[in-house]
């Protein structure tokens, strides 16, 4: 027998029954939200060219792809993102369309995280972009968005929101070779602050240092401004910061208090988020569930430059949490046909039922005792024969 | 409110710990008297203590199932990948370094020098950062023996008082780095528990000092 017939590749698996209910609901929900803000859904090819991802900007490691050849020997790779399909496929097909378009997408990405950590390698996801847009108005349409997401499928949640440009102004000031910057970017996108803090310290101690040794304690209320002010000096950053304080004014009257707050270390995907990044926390789960922000600077690798923000949701967790709530679809009454001439009727008296209304479900089965069985592992209560 | 968890390294930080809890003024008799239990509480219900193996520690802490851990910056430095450090706890001190056989003279010639270490990750950024390109070979169990039969010019380990390495003729001609108990946070967590956690951080801070 072959080894691995009866096992999944790791990370992968099998969703079976309410699995798929608690899926559907929730996409149902982010769906409705989605195209009340007319957003329109778009599908995009499993496949895609290696070369598409593989650009600096797109933050996606080499090792974290899943990779094959196609027949001319050309690097594929399986999609580990949605936006920069959706990137290609509005820089290509909807040159001509009435800008901004609204997009919206539900489909797996899918990552090779390191062996035996327990993660999805298969990511059920929901998103939207909005793109050909910059500016307060598109930022607020899509944080409301994210925000009416969230609120449609979890009870509880966090809506961290900070700003790209913070983190690079300070980047750019900070004296390091670009190794050093590298790995400092690196280990602040991972949120890896043990090995910032290291690196960190062998530099030179100047008020760039301490800004950015600060940057991932910066969260919370609007008391974060005020501490914020005092310790940056870039006119970038400081310019980045008063729109961020703008922005969390105009999302106060939500009356959503504490549920959206101020992250300056939210720092993700660097050299692709340009403005807003944003992240959603729910209790229970160790990392974001919806992270997403703005970046115009991904359109001038298709030669169209605009500008765009979109987020995704990740929906593996929350349907989990779902799951328990929702009911399993049993049928109420299991139709058995007593001899091979009732077969049609039965079929016919089923459909019948359906139609009025009732969950009965026609058995095929042809023994009697085995079909009576059946429906009682089922917990089917209702047995009905037809014919005879 | 549910009370929050926290993962600590079984054994000497453990003891430290408790101790540093209890000059808090919280109670820590359930962990003095655990038993066969494996989740107790501290305090007035404020928090729950598991005790874990030091990688577990980090486990439990990025995937959110534990709020806060205490572990060693050996292992985060071994295996830590995304999670808040939040304060150096001062205790459980002691130093990676690299140490050869007794006058062995481990830079000189041009041949790729093999290192035995239990900890693969952190020799190699080491000898990455001098720009040095070795063979690492893992290692289970007593990594001085690796040298002292030939199976590599040197080794990478922690080095706590340096008598094991003395009694096996072997000694100390880097510190690869300093090394002691670290609190360490999940990072939604920390977001969405921030004031708990913020209120706990000062207090050890306070003690601290």
């Amino acid at each position: 027998m072959k080894k691995n017939i009866k096992i999944t590749p790791e990370g992968m698996r099998d969703y079976l029954f309410k699995e798929c209910t608690a899926v559907n609901y929730v996409c149902r929900k982010l769906k409705k939200v989605f195209e009340n803000h007319q957003f329109h859904q778009v599908i995009t090819p499993a496949l895609e060219f290696y070369d598409l991802f593989s650009n600096e900007a797109s933050g996606i490691s080499p090792e974290s792809m899943y990779k094959t050849v196609d027949n001319s020997g050309r690097l594929i790779a399986v999609r580990p993102d949605s936006t920069l399909p959706i990137a290609r496929l509005v820089s290509t097909r909807l040159q001509k369309e009435a800008f901004p378009v609204r997009l919206y997408y539900n489909q797996s990405v899918y990552q090779n995280n390191p062996t035996l950590t327990g993660r999805n390698n298969e990511i059920l996801q929901m998103g939207v972009e909005l793109i050909g847009s910059t500016g307060k108005r598109a930022d607020l349409e899509i944080i409301t968005t994210a925000v009416q997401s969230l609120q449609a499928v979890t009870e509880d949640f966090r809506l961290e929101i900070g700003h790209s440009m913070i983190f690079n102004a300070l980047m750019r000031e900070l004296s390091a070779d670009d190794g050093t910057k590298e790995r400092i970017e690196e280990y602040i996108e991972n949120k890896n602050y043990s090995a910032l803090g290291d690196i960190l310290d062998s530099l030179e101690q100047n008020e760039t240092v301490k800004a950015i040794r600060k940057l991932p304690s910066l969260f919370g209320g609007e008391e974060v401004f005020e501490n914020a002010e005092k310790i940056i000096k870039s006119r970038e950053a400081l310019d980045a910061l008063s729109y961020l304080k703008e922005l969390l004014s105009s999302l106060s009257t939500l009356g959503l208090g504490d549920k959206i707050t101020v992250d300056l270390g939210l720092v993700q995907k660097n050299d692709y988020y340009s403005g807003i990044v944003f992240s959603g926390f729910v209790p229970g789960y160790g990392d974001a569930i919806l992270s997403g922000g703005r970046y115009d600077n991904l359109f001038d690798m298709f030669g169209c430059p605009m500008g765009a923000a979109g987020f995704a949701i990740y929906i593996n967790y929350i349907a989990e949490k779902a799951r328990y709530k929702s009911k399993g679809n049993v049928a109420d009454v299991l139709i058995f046909a007593k001899e091979d001439k009732d077969i049609m009727s039965a079929i016919a008296y089923t459909e019948e039922l359906v139609s009025s209304g009732v969950k009965a479900q026609f058995c095929v089965l042809s023994d009697e005792a085995q079909a009576r069985d059946f429906a009682n592992r089922l917990g089917i209560k209702k047995f009905e024969v037809v014919g005879g | 409110m549910k009370p929050l968890r926290i993962a600590l390294t079984k054994g000497r930080l453990e003891k430290s710990t408790v101790e540093l809890f209890e000059n808090l003024g919280y109670n820590c008799d359930e962990i003095h008297n655990k038993g066969r239990k494996l989740i107790m509480n501290v305090g007035d219900g404020q928090f729950e203590v598991v005790l874990a193996k030091a990688a577990d520690v980090i486990t439990y802490v990025e995937h959110g199932v534990c709020d806060l851990g205490v572990v060693g910056k050996d292992t985060i430095l071994e295996n830590g990948t995304s999670f808040y450090e939040l304060l150096d706890l001062g205790f459980g001190k002691c130093r990676f370094a690299l140490a050869v056989k007794k006058g062995y003279n481990f830079y000189h010639g041009y041949g790729a020098k093999t290192i035995a270490t239990k900890y693969p990750n952190v020799t190699r950024k080491f000898f990455e950062g001098k720009g040095m390109d070795v063979r690492v070979i893992k290692i289970e169990g007593s990594v001085e023996l690796a040298p002292l039969v030939g199976l590599a010019d040197g080794i990478v380990d922690i080095v706590e008082t340096g008598s094991t390495l003395k009694a096996n003729n072997l000694e100390v001609i880097e510190t690869v780095t300093d090394i002691s108990a670290r609190l360490i946070a999940n990072t939604a967590s920390l977001k969405l528990r921030k004031k708990e956690v913020e209120d706990l951080v000062i207090l050890i801070s306070n003690e601290k000092h």
